[in-house]
C-alpha cells in the first residue's frame, strides 16, 4: 500500500509520530554532519579537496533541508525553525555526526565514510517505502550519496595503505568513532510501527547491510574493527554529547541575535 | 623550487552522450581514480555533466608555441575550407572531423 501526505491524517496515531521520529533523524544527522564538515573549509589537505569536501557539506544541508520541509509539511515548525531554533535535547541525530573532527583528517574521512555506508542502504531502502513523498526524496537524493560514498571509499583505502602513519591514525580514528557509528542504528520505539506500515526497515536490518556494504571496504584498506564493539546509543533519544551543544551555540549564533529577521 | 604537489591531471569534461568531452581544467591527485573523483566536483557541481575523463598531464605530447609558425598558410587554401553549407549541429561535428589536415 502506498501512502501519500494527504492521507496521512486518516493514519493512526503513533504511525504519523513514527514517521515524524524518522524524518528529524534523518534530517537531523545530515545537518549536523553537515556543520562538522563544513568546519573543513579553508583547512582541507589541498585545494581540490577543501572545495570537493565544502561542496558535500553543503550537499548534506541540502539533504536535510528535504527533510525538514517534509516535517513542516507534516505540520512540524519551518525549515529555519527547526535548523536553529531548537535545544539540544530536542535533536535526534546520532552522536556519530556530533562529534569534533579537531582538525583530524582521517576522523573526518573514515566517520564520513561509516555514514555515507550508512545512508546508502536507508537511501535504497527507503527508495521503496510505502510513504510515496519518502520514496521520492530518497531516490533523489541516491546520485549525490553515491558519489559521497566513493569520495570517502576512495580516501579511506588511500590512508589505510599510504605510510606507516597515515594507517596508525585513521586505524585509531576508526577505534574511536565506531562504537559512535553503531548508535546510527538505536532501536526506536517507532522501529516496529514502521516496519509494519512497509514505511522504513528495522535498524538492526539496515545495521546488517550497513555491516555488509562498510566491511570489505575496511578490510581491503587493511583496518581492523573490534570485536564486540558497544554501540553509543541515546542520540535518537535526545541525549547527546556535550560537543553536539557547543556545536549548535555557533551553528546558530547568527539567527539567535534576531530570530524574528527577514532575509 | 621542488614541485611538492601532486601529479596533475588534465579534465575533460562532457556535456550530453554524443557531444565532445572538452578540456575544462586540470587537478592534482595522486592517481587516476583519486582524479576522477576530485575533478567531478571541480568541475561537474554547476554545469550538466554526463562524462569525465582525466589524462596525467605527462602524457600529453604538445608542440611549442616557439614553432608555432608551423600553422602559418604559406599561400592561400581557403579551397580548403568547407563553407556556404548548411549542415544540421548532429552532422557538423562530423564535418569538422573531415576537415582534419590528413584529409585534405
Amino acid at each position: 500500500m502506498t501512502r501519500t501526505f494527504e492521507t496521512l491524517l486518516s493514519l493512526d496515531a503513533p504511525t504519523r509520530q513514527a514517521i515524524v521520529d524518522l524524518l528529524y533523524r534523518l534530517a537531523d544527522d545530515a545537518m549536523i554532519i553537515g556543520h562538522r564538515d563544513s568546519e573543513w573549509t579553508g583547512l582541507g589537505p589541498i585545494l581540490e579537496e577543501d572545495i570537493a569536501f565544502s561542496s558535500m557539506a553543503q550537499d548534506e544541508m541540502g539533504h536535510a533541508h528535504v527533510f525538514y520541509q517534509m516535517l513542516c509539511e507534516l505540520g512540524q515548525p519551518d525549515p529555519d525553525t527547526l535548523a536553529f531554533n531548537r535545544k539540544p535535547r530536542e535533536w535526534r541525530c546520532c552522536s556519530l555526526v556530533s562529534l569534533p573532527a579537531e582538525r583530524d583528517w582521517a576522523l573526518a574521512i573514515v566517520r564520513k565514510f561509516l555514514y555515507d555506508a550508512a545512508e546508502s542502504v536507508r537511501l535504497a531502502a527507503l527508495s521503496d517505502s510505502a510513504l510515496r513523498p519518502l520514496a521520492f526524496a530518497a531516490t533523489k537524493l541516491r546520485g549525490e550519496k553515491k558519489y559521497h560514498l566513493m569520495h570517502t571509499r576512495a580516501w579511506v583505502l588511500r590512508l589505510g595503505a599510504g605510510t606507516s602513519e597515515s594507517r596508525a591514525r585513521i586505524q585509531a580514528a576508526l577505534d574511536a568513532v565506531y562504537p559512535h557509528a553503531l548508535g546510527m542504528f538505536e532501536p526506536t520505539e517507532a522501529d516496529e510501527v514502521l516496519a509494519q506500515a512497509d514505511i522504513a526497515p528495522r535498524e538492526k536490518q539496515l545495521r546488517r547491510e550497513w555491516e555488509s556494504a562498510a566491511a570489505p571496504v575496511l578490510a581491503e584498506a587493511g583496518l581492523v574493527v573490534g570485536d564486540n564493539v558497544r554501540p553509543v546509543f541515546g542520540g535518537r533519544v535526545g541525549r547527546h554529547p556535550e560537543a553536539l551543544s557547543e556545536l549548535l551555540t555557533r551553528m546558530q549564533l547568527v539567527y539567535q541575535l534576531d530570530p524574528q529577521a527577514k532575509w | 623550487m621542488t614541485d611538492t604537489q601532486w601529479k596533475v591531471f588534465e579534465v575533460f569534461h562532457q556535456q550530453a552522450r554524443g557531444e565532445p568531452h572538452v578540456h575544462v581544467g586540470s587537478v592534482h591527485a595522486p592517481d587516476a581514480e583519486m582524479a576522477l573523483v576530485l575533478a567531478k566536483e571541480q568541475y561537474a557541481r554547476r554545469q550538466a555533466c554526463v562524462n569525465l575523463w582525466v589524462v596525467p598531464a605527462e602524457a600529453i605530447m604538445a608542440t611549442s608555441y616557439q614553432d608555432d609558425d608551423i600553422f602559418d598558410k604559406a599561400t592561400d587554401k581557403s579551397y580548403r575550407e568547407s563553407w556556404g553549407y548548411k549542415t544540421p549541429k548532429t552532422i557538423s561535428h562530423e564535418a569538422t572531423e573531415a576537415r582534419r589536415p590528413e584529409d585534405t
